[in-house]
């Protein structure tokens, strides 16, 4: 049901329904009557519906999906509660859901605008009567807190009907000639989220780092930790409240970059600083941890569940509900340590430590003053050879442990490689990048398995003196073998994969690139 | 899956096109995304949509996957319901899908990749039991079948029954009927309803469309009942046959 659109803004002084009169004049238009709509509009907390050019709107409880610039309706349903937040599962099952859910995947929507609009209908007609432009002037206001409005630059949207492009285009063409009518460069939204005060276009957790080759060392890893800080910071309040598990998810992922890169460029500070914010940076790890592992054992459990077939998978209920007593016990646990002064001091220590780095003195910081580009190939050349050792010494009979630190290390050689991509040709960088994801995902299915089975192991005492436990044990049981049988598979995959990161050509490159 | 209904009657003039058009904007006007085709080569639910009963390169190439259909498609008054206009060379269809290698399911190649677009697509089918009438057996869903409550109605309703239980191949539409063009001051009117509804087996809806001169005014209109009478019973009536059709699809 595509539909061509736009927006055009009207002029100081030129209403709707004066835009409607002076186009009547040129072709046939019929003025509907005028009606006001309030709309909350919802989004996620990175802009997802943003980025694919929809905006998910609200009003006399009915969720709509619209296409952002022509605000044709591609999906609706009823909302289904007066919810703070809505998750996929929230909504009920339909076109809504389904087309929000690719897009969505495991984020939250949250309201992001209140917007009041005064909206005048005008249609342009065929010589049959019939509609082929449908316009719509659009006077709105955003509501701020404590419902003070403040006004947005009014409006027309031009929006074509389908099989009817020749007319779309020739009334186009009279209102922005005609009637010298510009268009909008973003849609009304986009204006109502500024006003607000809110970032347009979401808060991304991505880094999006470009660093130069010359820059001295401790200002680019100053660059890189301070965007670390702030995604750190942007993700704690979702963190806290449990917006959705991203947010942790991401304050995670930026907490485990910046260790990484305080490991690896440790030169570039001084060594006392550095190893209190490493202490705290790995006790923040270790706050978040049990909580992440229960968001992500809950998150895959129908995956898991389902794999038992239909009577058995209702039979690890109780294990479900342990989870998640389990759950909330952690993160009561987790909200108060990231709320503790303990954690504050830390960000506000690491800030400014980090503020004052470039101009700090360099007797005891190596690296501080070389250029980015030698020390990052160095480490990086260095934790690649590093990796390539670990997974030689690895055979069918080598603990699980050895594989998990191959993994860590992977990941410290991926983010590195994440930080200063900027710095290095793509063709050295991507494939490099594509063998690497390989091996991690192998490494990263072992290791999985191996903590999914470890929590069925432990936590079996407590489902079976559960009501309904012993039917959840035998299925847990059950369980514990496929996740063995998956884990050894995962191992068998393990040589392949190694010897594409590990092969001839590709140590070439990294010895050639980085030294 | 996208449900298709096909409004269809061995006979003429019982009512399929207002039907068609009026299920089809209520649907839309719920909030559901519609696509119209009107098959009939005489174009009237083209004709009450003020849509040009025209089609670029004709049905054959349609039917023959020579031409787009979603290039073909017309939006209508109604920002969720469009149409994929009549056009004369329909009269031809039957030629048009013999053409073709299995010429059943031509109707359902043309419908298949528009499908997804839409939440329901309906069928305003020309009145006839032909090769094109067998292609709508087989796109279709449910036939959704107008019937005068007249006794020859009935025969036809059954003749209808007998061939697609006994001479349709393969996957069969659910057949439904409901009343069209009732007249309540006629005894033999309100005396086949009753006897209707005591004997049914379920698969003649009970909302009935009343011989409402509003029906007839749609082709002066030109528009959906919805358009111009929006509280008008006959309305009232499609809105209820809507609302007893959608949960059985």
């Amino acid at each position: 049901m595509d539909a061509r659109g736009t927006q055009l803004l009207l002029p100081d002084g030129m209403s709707g329904s004066a835009a409607a009169d002076r186009l009547a004049a040129l072709v046939p238009v019929v003025t509907e009557r005028a009606y006001s709509i309030d709309r909350t509009f919802w989004e996620s907390f990175d802009g997802r519906l943003q980025r694919a050019g929809l905006a998910l709107a609200e009003a006399g409880g009915r969720l709509v999906l619209i296409d952002a610039a022509t605000h044709a309706e591609q999906a609706g349903a009823e909302h289904p509660r007066a919810a703070r937040r809505l998750l996929l599962e929230d909504l009920p099952a339909g076109a809504l859901r389904d087309r929000l859910a690719p897009i969505l995947e495991l984020r939250a929507l949250t309201p992001v605008a209140r917007v009041r609009s005064r909206l005048l209908p005008i249609n342009v007609l065929d010589d049959l009567g019939k509609i082929v432009v449908r316009l719509r002037g659009e006077q709105s206001a955003a509501l701020a807190a404590g419902a003070e409005k403040i006004a947005l630059r009014p409006r027309l949207h031009v929006v074509g009907v389908r099989g009817y492009d020749v007319d779309f285009d020739r009334v186009l063409a009279l209102l922005t000639r005609e009637l010298g009518l510009q268009h909008a460069p973003r849609p009304v939204l986009d204006d109502a989220v500024e006003v607000l005060g809110r970032p347009v276009g979401g808060t991304s957790s991505k880094l999006r780092i470009a660093l130069d080759r010359a820059e001295r060392a401790d200002r680019a890893a100053v660059t890189i930790l301070r965007r670390l800080l702030d995604v750190i910071e942007a993700n704690t309040p979702g963190a806290l409240t449990d917006v959705d598990s991203e947010f942790l998810h991401d304050l995670r992922v930026a907490v485990r970059r910046s260790r990484a890169l305080q490991r690896e460029l440790r030169g570039v500070f001084a060594p006392e600083p550095l190893r209190v914010f490493r202490d705290g940076f790995r006790e923040l790890q270790v706050l978040t941890g049990p909580t992440r592992d229960l968001d992500v054992q809950l998150l895959e459990f129908g995956e898991l569940a389902a794999g038992l077939g239909d009577g058995a998978a209702a039979d690890v209920a109780p294990l479900r509900r342990l989870l998640e007593q389990r759950l909330v016990a952690e993160r009561r646990k987790m909200v108060a340590g990231l709320r503790s002064e303990r954690t504050r001091a830390l960000i506000r220590n690491w800030a400014d430590y980090l503020d004052a780095l470039a101009g700090a003195p360099e007797a005891d910081r190596p690296d501080a003053a070389r250029p980015i580009a030698d020390v990052a190939a160095e480490r990086i050349g260095a934790v690649y050879r590093r990796m390539v050792k670990i997974g030689r010494a690895i055979d069918d009979g080598s603990p699980h442990e050895a594989l998990h630190d191959l993994r860590k290390k992977g990941k410290e050689l991926r983010y590195l490689l994440e930080f200063f991509s900027s710095l290095y040709p793509p063709e050295v960088v991507k494939p490099m990048v594509s063998t690497l994801k390989g091996l991690q995902d192998v490494l990263g299915r072992f290791q999985d398995r191996e903590v999914q089975a470890d929590l069925l192991r432990a936590v079996g005492d407590e489902v079976a003196a559960m009501e309904g436990g012993s039917a959840a044990l035998m299925a847990m049981g059950v369980l514990v073998e496929r996740l063995a049988e998956q884990q050894q598979q995962a191992r068998a995959e393990f040589a392949e994969s190694f010897a594409q990161f590990a092969a001839k050509p590709q140590r070439r490159i990294v010895a050639r690139t980085f030294g | 899956m996208t449900p298709v209904v096909a409004l269809y009657n061995i006979k003429g003039g019982v009512g399929k096109t207002s039907a068609a058009v009026n299920l089809a904007w209520t649907a839309a006007e719920q909030g559901a995304r519609v696509l119209l085709w009107d098959l009939d080569p005489q174009g009237a639910a083209s004709y009450l949509l003020r849509i040009k009963p025209k089609v670029r390169g004709g049905g054959s190439r349609l039917v023959r996957g020579k031409s787009d259909p979603a290039a073909l498609l017309k939006g209508s008054d109604h920002e969720r319901l469009d149409l994929l206009p009549a056009d004369f060379s329909y009269r031809k269809m039957d030629l048009a899908l013999d053409a073709t290698k299995r010429p059943t399911r031509g109707l359902q190649r043309v419908i298949a990749p528009l499908a997804e677009q839409y939440d329901y697509v309906f069928l305003d089918c020309p009145p006839a039991i032909s090769l094109a009438s067998e292609s709508v057996f087989a796109a279709a869903d449910a036939l959704l079948v107008p019937l005068i409550p007249t006794p020859l109605s009935l025969r036809t309703f059954e003749q209808l029954q007998r061939f697609v239980a006994q001479d349709v191949a393969g996957p069969r539409p659910r057949i439904l009927a409901f009343f069209s063009m009732v007249d309540g001051r006629k005894a033999l009117h309100r005396k086949i309803i009753d006897e209707v509804a005591a004997s049914s087996d379920g698969c003649v809806l009970q909302a009935a469309i009343p011989a409402a001169s509003d029906v007839e005014k749609m082709a002066i209109q030109r528009r959906a009942l919805a358009g111009f009478a929006p509280r008008g019973r006959a309305v009232r009536a499609y809105e209820a046959l809507w609302n007893e059709l959608r949960p059985r699809l």
